[in-house]
């Protein structure tokens, strides 16, 4: 018998609500004078306040005419006359816009426009019986809009646009407070979430409410009778009850960049403040939380008359500065040392400015957090750690907590908060109901965190979302809100709350772990200037200390500069082309600033605080060897800690003596290698270990189609190594340079459009064995990775942190190991048995796989969204194999990565003070100039004491003195950070 | 032409996350490929309007625009 699917054609009566809601929006404005005398004239930012123009003036804009181009920034003026029936009544400036429009009136900046609202109030603003209003503004039109999940934006998209006139407006209240009424009310009816009975309650009370209206009188006759309608006949029944404790926290993520520039930024941020001072000024009991101190820096620059005001409503407890870093950066690739620093000059923006210790850090989009990161907030002020990414991204397991206690690396713990949904939202019942619901700690967390508000570029809260609030108290459905700041939320929930949950470990985010490897080159140059910046601080340091000017401004724009470009789309690597050569470009400022402080001594310095015995590269025009393109010569430095003196290569035996080549095998004091053509090793026996390494591929370079879909640029899929790619040998393994303590074994492979060129070093004096890798890379959707099947068993994998190192299970028995095929980790990574391993260390790599006996290094990656460019041209890295006895703090691998990574140069400086056992992380003077500071990290997961010739002062990481000593004791992966008096 | 599209045109598209490359011009016909976020823009041919004038205005060569889309697959729905 056939089926007959019965399809209803005629209008249901929620469409009939729908329509007259429609109609009843037309009516918002009472009044509207299209402005005729708008001029515009185009422009393309070029710097964070400089425009390169395109036409020598103004030109004409009416309605229908296109503006905007790519790119593209355009001023907008014009001034007209207050018709005089406007005159006296409160006057608002319509404006529907794709773009993000800053706006003057006579002088003063009275709000911002953009694809999430179109009116400004003009009327408190203006001078009283105002005649003539002068209107300038300056927009920047977005081809991507801020917030993809906002559908009315998403129609709007586009680099030229077609002007839809702007307009002084009055505004029919009376229409307005009925269409909140029904927006609200409709999407509850609209939502599976809230009671089907009282859904189908609103369906026939909304219609009766609007059957009340005539609309097809202009005046909309029983406009008032619907209202009280819906006052007297919905809002008062509390048959319905809904249950929940949600707290409303208003902000606005705020991409310093993504799909727009750092310079973009400053005026997305302008007018993200200046629409909720605006909500503010209109809505008393409105408060709204602000982050990354860098974007108050700027505004206070280049905006002074409108940070005054945002200083006021800080005064007045309705703005909050929230997140005491500098930006919301990256929290798996910076350094310990990095991480101190966003927080160091994050707070000392906000004391210096507000008087205020920021007590929580707010980092709502990043990509998982590091577990040294705890330690670090504890002792920079903060208690409080505020991230949504885990609950609402996690693609494999559901994070079992929401509000709960972190605890560190070192045992170190904070008070966490990992809101259930996420964070933007715009305050609709529907979104409030669903935070409720996928909280998981009712019972022990207290109220629950629901963030509202736009973002992506900022743009923030709406009149709207503030209007919804005000009527959640009315609908007995909802459940209990209350409109807080973040700081009285975080203090009333989790301080002291017996009853949290802790998590010991650090917040893996199950998503984007293609960020660990895109865009190589920025995270070489970042690694690069962490050590480089370390370097020229402690040089400068112990200069000043024999009495010469240290150069605090320059080491102060340098950490900024690099701090702004580990923002959490910067460094991560998701971002446009232009973001990618805004980064590179300050990374060479930078370089060119350090080497000016590093300056020229006559000898090399070991700014270690350990004796340098590993064998080292060192630049040389007149050396036997090449490195990185450049001439040098290897050799062990053994300078004492923290002193400097010569280097010469040196001259013992000949290289004929130490490394013999047969065939496909290659003999050193060390190894017995035996090599394949393409530069894998198909067998590593170990002379001085008697055992062989090699398991498998090894050293094995692989290639695999990378195609995660939509979030190309962040994801790895599970799935990646289905469709390997191969490449084929263009130039097999071949000794290309032999001199007394270096061997080079050279190969070519190709594949696709790319070649990749590996330079294999065995050394006289090391057992590592050394990686360079040329590439020249013009691959679509592909990621290389460097394999190494090693002869080991066991069952986890240790990887460095920067500041302690993690285990890592490599078997797969659950879905949180399965989830966790790729991972950050920072200089190296070891396999071991409990008598020997193998280590890989690195000098830019952040990705890496564990698979039982496997580690996978990732190398390269070639994504075309964001940046259909990424990756493209020429890559320099290298990596080091070391197998090694005993386990990684027993092989020193701390040392030898450090050794690794931190290039010797020249300085006529040394330190009688060595903190042994402890790591070296920063030397430098305080930020007030007064004192020395020494951060030591103890990097091996071991206890002690600390032993001084005299006492010091202990400091906080934002340079606080809390105490004094000689004798400090430490626990593993303690961050010490001592203040020496200067004199 | 070429020189033009990648030095002066380009970096604008690629400031809006678009992409644009050169592919051929025979007498007044220019084609370009666009990639990244103009790959799916809605409103694409405003853009190559004004890039024809933009090409008039600063080569003071009349073109027409074969605008060919190469549309990620994630986007190729």
């Amino acid at each position: 018998m056939a089926h007959i699917k019965v399809t209803r054609r005629s209008m249901r009566p929620e469409e009939w609500t729908a329509l007259r809601f429609g109609w009843l929006k037309r009516h918002i404005y009472a009044k509207k004078y299209e402005i005729k005398t708008l001029q515009i004239r185009d422009a393309r930012q070029v710097s964070e306040m400089e425009y390169a123009y395109y036409t020598e003036d103004y030109r004409p804009l009416r309605k229908g005419d296109m503006y905007f181009t790519p790119d593209g920034t355009a001023f907008i003026r014009g001034e007209i006359a207050v018709p005089a029936d406007f005159c006296g009544e409160e006057l608002w400036l319509s404006l529907k816009t794709a773009a993000e429009i800053i706006v003057k009136v006579n002088g003063k900046y009275v709000g911002g426009v953009d694809p999430n609202r179109d009116r400004i109030l003009l009327s408190p603003y203006l001078e009283p019986n105002c005649e003539t209003l002068y209107f300038e503004m300056q927009g920047y039109n977005r081809s991507k809009p801020d917030d993809e999940r906002n559908p009315e934006s998403l129609s709007v998209r586009g680099c030229r646009q077609i002007f839809e006139g702007a307009y002084l407006a009055t505004v029919n209240h009376d229409v307005l407070d009925l269409v909140y009424d029904l927006e609200l009310l409709l999407d509850i009816a609209g939502s599976d979430l809230f009671n089907e009975d009282y859904r189908a309650f609103l369906n026939r009370e909304l219609n009766n409410a609007l059957n009340l209206i005539d609309f097809e009188e202009d005046t909309l006759p029983g406009l008032t009778d619907a209202k009280r309608y819906v006052e007297e006949v919905i809002y008062k029944n509390d048959d319905y009850k809904g249950n929940g404790d949600v707290a409303l926290i208003a902000h606005s993520h705020l991409d310093i960049a993504y799909y727009w520039r750092r310079i973009h930024a400053v005026q997305k941020n302008l007018r993200t403040v200046l629409i909720q001072l605006r909500l503010m000024d209109r809505y008393p009991d409105f408060k709204y939380t602000h982050t990354q101190a860098y974007t108050y820096e700027t505004l206070e620059k280049y905006y002074p008359e409108v940070f005054a005001e945002l200083k006021e409503k800080i005064a007045a407890g309705q703005f909050e500065p929230v997140g005491a870093m500098y930006v919301e950066p990256d929290c798996n690739i910076p350094a310990a040392e990095s991480l101190i620093r966003q927080c160091l000059y994050g707070q000392r923006y906000f004391r210096e400015k507000f008087g205020k210790t920021v007590q929580n850090c707010w980092l709502p989009d990043v990509f998982g957090n590091s577990w040294i990161l705890p330690q670090i907030l504890k002792k920079s002020g903060v208690e409080y750690f505020v991230s949504n990414k885990m609950s609402t991204w996690n693609d494999t397991n559901r994070f079992p907590h929401n509000n709960f206690i972190w605890k560190g690396i070192d045992g170190s713990e904070v008070y966490a908060c990992v809101p259930p949904t996420h964070f933007i939202t715009w305050n609709t019942p529907s979104q409030i109901q669903e935070n409720w619901e996928a909280y998981q700690d009712k019972n022990t967390g207290g109220q629950t965190m629901s963030m509202f508000g736009y973002g992506d570029g900022g743009s923030g809260c709406t009149e709207e979302m503030i209007e919804f609030m005000h009527r959640f108290d009315k609908l007995s459905i909802m459940p209990k809100t209350e409109h807080t700041s973040a700081a009285a939320f975080l203090e009333k929930n989790l301080k002291d709350n017996p009853n949290l949950q802790k998590w010991d470990g650090e917040l893996y985010l199950e998503m984007h772990r293609g960020t660990f490897t895109t865009k190589a080159n920025i995270k070489q140059q970042n690694r690069k200037l962490e050590y480089k910046l370390r370097e020229a601080e402690i040089i400068a340091t112990l200069r000043a200390l024999s009495g010469k000017p240290y150069p605090q401004e320059t080491l102060r724009e340098c950490w900024k500069k690099l701090l702004i470009n580990q923002f959490h789309d910067i460094l991560p690597g998701s971002h446009i082309t232009p973001v990618y050569r805004d980064a590179m470009a300050d990374y060479e400022a930078v370089d060119k600033m350090l080497d000016e402080i590093i300056g020229n001594g006559t000898q090399y310095f070991n700014s270690l605080n350990f004796p340098r015995t590993g064998l080292t590269f060192v630049e040389n025009e007149n050396g036997d060897s090449t490195r990185y393109g450049k001439t040098g010569f290897w050799c062990i430095p053994n300078l004492p800690a923290l002193q400097n003196g010569e280097l010469k290569p040196q001259n013992s035996g000949t290289a004929g003596e130490w490394c013999f080549t047969d065939g496909d095998t290659v003999e050193t004091p060390y190894y017995k290698i035996r090599f394949a053509p393409d530069g894998s090793i198909l067998s590593l026996y170990d002379k001085t270990l008697s055992r062989e390494w090699a398991n498998g591929d090894f050293n094995k370079l692989k290639f695999y189609e990378d195609k995660p879909g939509v979030y190309d640029a962040w994801d790895i899929l599970p799935n990646y190594k289905d469709k390997p790619v191969l490449p084929t040998v263009s130039d097999p393994l071949h000794l290309t340079e032999k001199n007394n303590e270096v061997a080079v074994f050279a190969c070519t492979v190709k594949v696709g459009q790319s070649s990749w060129t590996r330079y294999i070093r065995l050394f006289r004096q090391s057992r590592g064995i050394e990686v360079e890798n040329s590439v020249d890379w013009h691959e679509k959707h592909r990621l290389a990775k460097a394999e190494f099947s090693c002869n080991v068993l066991t069952r986890e994998a240790v990887c460095d942190l920067g500041a302690g190192f993690i285990k890592r299970e490599t078997h797969k028995n659950t879905t949180w190991q399965q989830a966790r095929f790729e991972v950050c980790h920072h200089k190296w990574c070891d396999l071991a048995e409990t008598d020997g391993g193998v280590a890989l260390i690195n000098d830019c790599k952040y990705g890496v796989g564990f698979d039982e006996n496997t580690m996978s290094l990732s190398l390269l990656r070639a994504t075309i969204r964001p940046d259909p460019t990424s990756d493209m041209g020429e890559h320099r890295f290298c990596y080091m194999i070391l197998p090694h006895a005993g386990d990684a703090v027993s092989a020193k691998l701390n040392q030898i990565a450090l050794e690794y990574n931190v290039p010797i140069v020249k300085a006529d400086v040394s330190c009688q003070n060595t903190f042994d056992g402890l790591f070296l992380q920063a030397m430098k003077l305080s930020e007030d100039g007064k004192t020395v500071v020494v951060r030591l990290t103890e990097c091996d997961g071991h206890r002690g004491t600390l032993h001084l010739p005299k006492k010091v002062k202990l400091l906080n990481m934002l340079e606080d003195v809390v105490g004094e000593s000689a004798e400090i004791p430490y626990q593993p992966f303690e961050i010490l950070t001592l203040g020496i008096d200067l004199n | 032409m070429e020189e033009y599209i990648a030095s002066v045109i380009r970096p604008k598209i690629q400031g809006d996350g678009g992409e644009v490359c050169f592919a051929s011009l025979c007498d007044d016909d220019l084609t370009l490929v666009f990639q990244g976020e103009c790959s799916k823009c809605l409103i694409l041919d405003r853009c190559v309007h004004w890039m024809e004038q933009e090409i008039e205005k600063d080569l003071g060569k009349r073109v027409t625009i074969n605008a060919v889309r190469k549309k990620p697959f994630f986007w190729d729905a």
